[in-house]
């Protein structure tokens, strides 16, 4: 049986192939027949908030932070209800993490501010005492990218029918819209909105400065991404 | 039936196909122990240990077109 | 130059050995500046504040990582498969034009892969999946990569003279299908230069992102399918594949039993893949699938121990050479490695354990026993003795190697040792509480716990790359050491004092 194949190289390859390809077959096509549904209460994301995850993703933030709460008292207690699947249904990618040197922030919105986030970006062990965690100070001079988080919002929006500027069902029976631009400009002014209500709740003036000016600096798009972590 | 019924039948089948392949197929090797060409199974490490270029292959491919 | 008998052709071995050893160095540099700048954070601004952000933990991790695996390893898989597919195959490169070409071609389209690669990955420009980092026109590259790989291996096998394909082959042949069916699928992607507003303007924002095919539980299903499997398929199949040529044939021993193999080779190509899911216990991916992917981790020991056991088998009274020789100490020593992090995977993915496990440093004591100790050990036991074979001298220092072999033993135990102590500190503290059901620690007090366990990590992965660079001394010397004669080169390698 087995000997032939070694002989006949096409068919050994033909063989390795469908014995490998079996268990993706079972395992992962059924999961995409039921593909996860947003739980009520999660939205979209804005396109500053898109724009700050990228900045999470940038800085590979998720090689030390989970965003998955798993099943147990020690972690409700510490991080808050374990995550459902619905709730990462607009995650593209995901990023639960494999490795937590820091703490999980799949719900960090719930407790700590923006001035927290902003004090501990700028010197982590001013905040938390024997942090093992770098200053990211980068952060406060960078320009966040918001023109790749609109095209990232359109993609979505056309190609797997995210709820843009469409009401969205919360937990407490209301719903709210997630506006999405309909030009460059439009989004760019959508998200320096955003931007200015986070800016005014910091204190560093160079950042405040450039929201002035109309410029969003990477930290305020973080932060915004951070706070809608819940 | 709904697709996890179908799963369950199909993995159980599976498994039990799979049990009967692998025991008969040890079976088989290891009573006999030449394959089809007549070689014996062990000798094929040879072609590791005899690798230089102007050694005589275990089965040379050219006896495919002699048969 | 006429009339020269045919001779196996290493010349594409020989640049996929400097590319082995130069990525070596980098990725195992990175990995040691990483472990101390856990241990001391103020190394995060070892160039200074205006380089922090390409010198910080966050963007060099991904950097550490994608050496190793894409660079180290697989450059060692191609100089392995250039210098063993020819022998055991019985032909030359040098027979075929087209395959030279197809070779050199291999070698360079990598080299501008992995520039690119790191040009991209220091700009923080990343997909965030794990060993997955690169946008989609890196992707490309890495696809057209990998065909010509495959054009080329499939190429020499076609114009074979041994009928039958050695062991080693069916493990190449395997990585090449594996890798290339699992990177496809967990990069599916979007680019977002598709995107179209509604006052019709598109190609916004920057042409090299690109959005996720999968979004959340899928996501995740799919990437650790393929971040599994890329172990599964890069650190475990091609280097088994290489233990199976290269120590039969440096101890001139055959191999226990041929049959063995076949059982353990179809036995891990079955097994491997269903067990990806252990990386997602207790997370939203349904339960029959955690389940599954328990219990076929466990399963996975079997044909994982046939092969290591066949291995030490091939060894049966034949054990003064593993004290003669160091190199055979090396691939030993691997394939003991090899045990023990094939039993060692299996427990973590057992769920109980997994609960305390899962994202804690004992994971990653896990992954580097496995490459430290199995996969870095056999590729430079396998360029060891590819060295005076390509070459043709003899291998500088005997006694530089065994210095070298005890420097990185010694780094290995230290590494997985404190990870274990690290890990398993950390998982406890995690989940203490106290009488009166409160959590009895704080985040950070479970991290400065851990500052010993970084420090002695961070000094066993300094004494692992001390011996990787006289490793690569070695080598550079051997160049230009005592030249050997045909018939020195049967079996054991010669090695100078």
């Amino acid at each position: 049986m087995f000997h032939w194949l070694e002989k006949h190289p096409f068919f050994f390859a033909v063989g390795v192939f469908i014995v490998i390809a079996f268990a993706g077959l079972v395992e992962i096509l059924p999961s995409f027949a039921q593909a996860s549904r947003p739980v009520i209460g999660t939205a979209p994301y804005s396109t500053l908030e898109l724009a700050g995850r990228h900045v999470y993703i940038k800085n590979s933030c998720n090689a030390c932070h989970s965003q998955l709460v798993r099943p147990f008292k020690s972690e409700t207690d510490r991080y808050g209800h374990y995550s459902l699947s619905g709730e990462y249904a607009y995650d593209r990618p995901f990023l639960w993490g494999s490795k937590r040197t820091g703490p999980d922030l799949m719900r960090v919105g719930n407790y700590r501010t923006t001035d927290w986030h902003e004090n501990h970006m700028m010197d982590p062990a001013s905040v938390v005492p024997g942090s093992v965690m770098p200053a990211y100070r980068w952060m406060f001079t960078n320009k966040a990218d918001i023109d790749t988080a609109f095209a990232e919002q359109l993609t979505v929006a056309e190609y797997f029918q995210v709820p843009y500027n469409q009401p969205v069902p919360m937990k407490d029976g209301s719903s709210v819209v997630v506006k999405m631009g309909s030009s460059v400009a439009e989004a760019n002014a959508i998200a320096l909105e955003e931007a200015k209500a986070i800016a005014a709740d910091m204190r560093d003036q160079d950042v405040k400065d450039a929201v002035e000016r109309g410029e969003i600096p990477e930290i305020v798009a973080l932060i915004a991404y951070l706070n809608s972590l819940k | 039936m709904d697709i996890a019924q179908l799963q369950a039948y199909g993995y159980f089948t599976l498994t039990i196909v799979l049990v009967i392949a692998l025991y008969s197929y040890i079976y088989h090797l290891y009573s006999k122990k030449k394959d089809v060409d007549g070689v014996d199974y062990e000798s094929y490490s040879d072609m590791a240990l005899k690798d230089d270029l102007d050694d005589t292959p275990v089965s040379p491919k050219s006896d495919e077109k002699e048969k | 130059m006429e009339n020269r008998p045919l001779e196996y052709d290493y010349t594409v071995a020989k640049m996929f050995m400097l590319t082995t050893i130069i990525l070596g160095i980098v990725g195992m540099l990175i990995g040691v500046i990483l472990a101390f700048q856990l241990a001391y954070p103020g190394l995060n601004l070892m160039l200074g504040e205006g380089l922090a952000e390409y010198t910080n933990f966050s963007r060099l991790r991904p950097l550490h990582t994608d050496a190793v695996i894409f660079g180290f390893t697989l450059s060692g898989v191609f100089a392995t498969w250039y210098y063993v597919g020819q022998r055991v195959l019985k032909v030359s490169m040098a027979e075929s034009r087209l395959l030279m070409v197809l070779g050199k071609l291999h070698f360079w389209l990598y080299i501008v892969v992995v520039a690119a690669a790191v040009v991209s990955l220091f700009a923080g420009v990343t997909s965030s999946k794990e060993y997955a980092e690169f946008e989609w026109p890196i992707d490309i590259g890495v696809v057209v990569v990998w065909v010509i790989f495959g054009m080329s291996m499939f190429g020499l096998i076609g114009i074979r003279r041994e009928k039958s394909l050695y062991i080693s082959v069916w493990y190449f042949i395997a990585t090449f299908l594996g890798i290339a069916m699992l990177y496809l699928f967990n990069n599916m992607a979007i680019p977002t230069i598709l995107g179209t507003a509604a006052d019709g303007t598109s190609g916004i924002g920057a042409w090299y992102h690109s959005v996720s095919m999968y979004a959340g539980t899928n996501d995740a299903l799919v990437q650790w399918w393929y971040g599994h499997n890329a172990v599964a398929f890069g650190f475990t199949v091609p280097i088994v594949g290489m233990i199976y040529y290269f120590l039969p044939k440096e101890s001139g021993q055959a191999i226990y039993s041929y049959k063995l193999s076949l059982l353990s080779f179809w036995g891990l190509m079955f097994v491997y893949l269903w067990a990806g899911g252990h990386h997602l216990l207790y997370s939203t991916v349904p339960d029959w699938m955690q389940t599954m992917a328990s219990i076929f981790s466990v399963i996975l020991i079997l044909p994982s121990w046939g092969s290591a056991i066949n291995m030490l088998l091939t060894m049966k009274g034949e054990w003064q050479q593993v004290a003669a020789s160091p190199l055979i100490k090396f691939m030993v020593l691997a394939s003991t490695f090899y045990m023990f992090s094939t039993l060692e995977g299996p427990i973590q993915a057992i769920k109980s354990v997994n609960a305390i496990a899962h994202f804690t440093d004992w994971i990653v004591g896990h992954v580097h026993d496995g490459v430290l100790g199995w996969v870095g050990f056999m590729i430079m036991a396998a360029l060891y003795h590819m060295a005076p074979r390509v070459f043709k001298r003899e291998i500088y220092s005997k006694s530089l190697m065994t210095a070298q072999f005890w420097i990185q033993t010694l780094g290995v135990v230290l590494y997985f040792t404190s990870m274990w102590i690290a890990g398993i500190t950390q998982g406890m503290m995690w989940r203490a509480h106290d009488e009166f059901g409160n959590l009895a620690y704080s985040f950070i007090d479970t991290v400065t716990v851990l500052h010993p366990y970084y420090t002695i990590r961070g000094i066993g992965g300094l004494l692992y790359l001390v011996g990787f660079l006289m490793f690569a001394y070695n080598i550079y010397k051997t160049m230009s050491a005592r030249p050997v004669e045909e018939r020195e080169l049967q079996n054991a390698s010669p090695m100078g004092a």
